[in-house]
């Protein structure tokens, strides 16, 4: 064997290791993706496919339930994720705090709720929510504040939905927070206490600018989890009532599942595709800026 | 009917639905097979492995019959999988959109479903007419053969025929002082209602008020059922504003708006609903036949103080009779073994004793008229307090009942009258206005032109 082949076959060696990842990224990625681009191209339903170009994407935009959709989608993004990474913020600074005995049980209690089934948390939450034997009525009972029908009023469905985001996804954001925390050197720390820096001013000053990349993390992880919302409202509120906890996730499955319209459920994907990327692209943009 | 059983498969099924651009995702490797044309499993005595996909009750009593089918056909392997109500249509349709991969041999398939699957799968399921279906085109309740086939091709045998039903409290009515013989319309039946109410306190009827399962608009489609329209006619077009839906939707309306209905999340079969009905919380089940011997499993306490009788008119005079669901069983287009398959919805559906045993076990209601001779039928039941309840539903299914054009747009429908119906119980919205509103939406998703 010369030098030339031998160089030749450790240069090819690299390419057939990942070849059986690529393989199985283009046989369930690749091709699933860019078949539903033909397919939102074809009206079809069912077995029978027929060309329509572009008619999906028209009827998309004439879809008074597409933008309702989006709208509630783009409602709970507004809302619920700002909430929650606040939420997840101050979490994680208590649980790094040097003050805080029992330090792992907190980190489990808060982190539990990410690896629940969604099984046990669709039960879970109806149970909770439940308007007659739910746990959180009676809470409201014992207080002496009236009953709310959580899943069946369109507003409080819309707030159970948030509740139930928050309840599942703050503890994921606080554990990324938490390790960017510990990168954080005491030696900052110390010196703006030497200089009298009081704790608020340390974390504005210290604690903020060091978790940036982590905050931009999670704002464009949960921002594309929230436009892809489906479990939740599905299990929770089945997108009801009246559509008013339908996200576009939800509208999808109900559009391929349900009525069999691949071809439009396929320009949702691909709408939905679209919206997340502009967002995405956005986010990093704001994010570069700053530095 | 339903049971919460699609959470564990919809955890992969969300995942893949929402992998981004994956719509398509299921569906992209199928949609060319087709098998729908020669029958499979060889001639001769019927052999080899089934698999037979069903739900909950009828999946027992399916497995409860495999011993008797063997000893007629020893050489067919029967399994049946209890695959769950609804999770059950989320799989079947994944297999046809896969050009028929994976799915079960025999699908019992409801009625809201098999029109959807024939029209839009026109090879998912097997002809049955080639194995020689035909000769039982007589041998179910009038309306049920045009249900399951199409022209000269059958797409499944009947089984379950479910006659609208009015299943009340006689206990709680008689406390009021109100003879239900006496409800021949459902002005009269919100009048008698009111009695109840103030004598019991008990409401008459439990609504999913926001339509948190698919069918709570059940009480709306047998008002509408009852005055021979449906969501579409017999010509596909669209009647969700018909002067009858507008009539079904007020009558329902002013049932809540007296404070008649108890709001509970989900629909008959389903534990809110049921519990509903067990804690009684209310005083009449205006459900489906089936709905009658379920509630004999769990509904103990209050056994003996039920009754039925047809529903009431919703005009004076008019009909007392609808058949408002119905399941069959239909051989997979892709099956291996379709003879067998057929051989075994032959031996469940076609041959009164099965049909009897299943009734006795489960009071799931046949459409085998055959059946109905068993003095299973006859007897007096102590759950219905000795009333002879099957007989109610003999009669009127033995009544032809104006046909049901389901067509292949059922589900939109369905979605569309649950949030008009949400919008008239939630917010005092003017049934009128939500259903023509509907009718335009529909019309304008399916091209349909409105009646």
């Amino acid at each position: 064997m010369t030098a030339r082949t031998t160089r030749a076959g450790s240069r090819l060696a690299p390419y057939l290791f990942v070849l059986p990842a690529l393989v199985l990224f283009a046989a369930f990625r690749l091709y699933p993706i860019g078949w539903s681009f033909v397919l939102s191209l074809f009206h079809t339903e069912g077995m029978e496919q027929s060309w329509t170009g572009l008619g999906n994407y028209q009827r998309l935009v004439h879809d008074p339930l597409f933008w309702k959709a989006l709208g509630n989608t783009l409602e709970i993004l507004v809302i619920q994720v700002p909430v929650m990474l606040a939420i997840a913020l101050g979490l994680a600074v208590a649980l790094n705090s040097a003050l805080l005995r029992w330090k792992p049980l907190f980190r489990l209690g808060f982190f539990l709720p990410v690896v629940t089934g969604l099984v046990t948390y669709g039960l879970l939450m109806g149970a909770l929510l439940n308007p007659d034997s739910g746990a959180v009525n009676w809470l409201l009972h014992v207080l002496g504040l009236p009953e709310v029908h959580w899943l069946t009023d369109p507003f409080w469905a819309k707030v159970s939905v948030m509740l139930a985001l928050t309840w599942h996804y703050t503890g994921y954001n606080a554990v990324i927070y938490l390790a960017r925390l510990q990168g954080i050197p005491d030696e900052h720390y110390e010196a703006a206490a030497v200089d009298g820096a009081g704790a608020w001013r340390r974390f504005w000053h210290i604690t903020l600018p060091g978790l940036r990349p982590a905050l931009l993390l999670t704002v464009v992880l949960s921002t594309i989890g929230t436009l892809q919302l489906f479990d939740e409202p599905f299990i929770m509120t089945g997108g009801g009532p009246d559509n008013a906890t339908t996200t576009i996730g939800v509208y999808l499955y109900q559009t391929g599942f349900r009525y069999f319209d691949f071809g439009y459920a396929s320009a949702i994907g691909y709408a939905m595709v679209l919206i997340i990327s502009v967002f995405g692209l956005i986010q990093t943009r704001l994010a570069k800026e700053e530095d | 009917m339903g049971e919460p059983s699609r959470r564990g498969f919809l955890k992969g099924l969300g995942a893949a639905a929402l992998a981004a651009g994956g719509a398509g995702t299921l569906s992209a490797c199928g949609g060319s097979s087709s098998t729908g044309g020669a029958v499979t499993g060889g001639t001769g005595e019927p052999s080899g492995s089934i698999t037979v996909w069903s739900w909950k009750n009828p999946a027992a009593e399916l497995r409860a019959l495999i011993p008797a089918f063997n000893a007629v056909h020893p050489k067919v392997k029967v399994t049946v999988q209890d695959i769950g109500n609804p999770a059950i249509w989320d799989k079947i349709t994944i297999g046809m959109e896969a050009g028929g991969q994976g799915l079960g041999d025999l699908l019992h398939i409801g009625v809201d479903y098999l029109p959807n699957y024939i029209e839009k799968f026109p090879n998912g399921l097997a002809d049955l007419s080639k194995l020689g279906a035909g000769q039982y085109s007589n041998a179910f309740a009038p309306g049920l053969w045009q249900t399951v086939s199409r022209g000269e091709k059958v797409y499944a045998l009947p089984w379950e025929a479910n006659a609208g039903s009015f299943f009340y409290r006689d206990d709680l009515f008689r406390k009021a002082g109100v003879d239900p013989a006496t409800l021949a319309t459902w002005d009269d039946v919100i009048a008698a209602g009111k009695k109840v109410k103030d004598a019991t306190g008990t409401a008459l009827v439990a609504i999913d008020k926001s339509a948190s399962a698919a069918d709570s608009a059940n009480l709306f489609q047998l008002l509408m059922q009852l005055q021979g329209v449906f969501y579409f006619n017999t010509d596909g077009k669209i009647t969700l504003n018909s002067p009858e839906a507008v009539r079904a939707l007020t009558l329902v309306k002013e049932l809540n708006d007296a404070g008649l209905v108890v709001d509970v999340q989900g629909s008959p079969g389903t534990s809110t609903y049921d519990a509903a009905v067990k804690a009684g919380k209310v005083a009449v089940c205006p459900d489906p036949a089936w709905y009658g011997g379920y509630m004999e499993t769990f509904a103990t306490d209050s056994s003996g103080d039920w009754r039925v009788m047809l529903p009431p008119a919703v005009t004076a005079g008019g009909s007392r009779s609808a058949i408002v669901n119905s399941t069959h069983l239909a051989v997979a287009g892709t099956s291996q073994n379709q003879r067998a398959a057929f051989a075994f919805a032959e031996f469940a559906l076609t041959r009164p004793e099965s049909q009897v045993q299943i009734f006795k076990d489960k009071g799931i209601f046949p459409a085998l008229l055959k059946a109905y001779d068993d003095p299973v039928f006859h007897q007096p039941d102590p759950f219905f307090g000795g009333q002879k309840y099957a007989e109610v539903f003999i009669a009127e299914l033995s009544n032809p009942s104006t046909p049901t054009n389901y067509t292949a747009d059922y589900p939109r429908a369905l979605k569309l009258i649950d949030d008009a119906q949400t919008k008239v119980l939630l917010q005092g919205a003017d049934p009128a206005a939500v259903l023509k509103d509907a009718a335009g939406q529909l019309a304008q998703q399916t091209h349909r032109a409105q009646a």
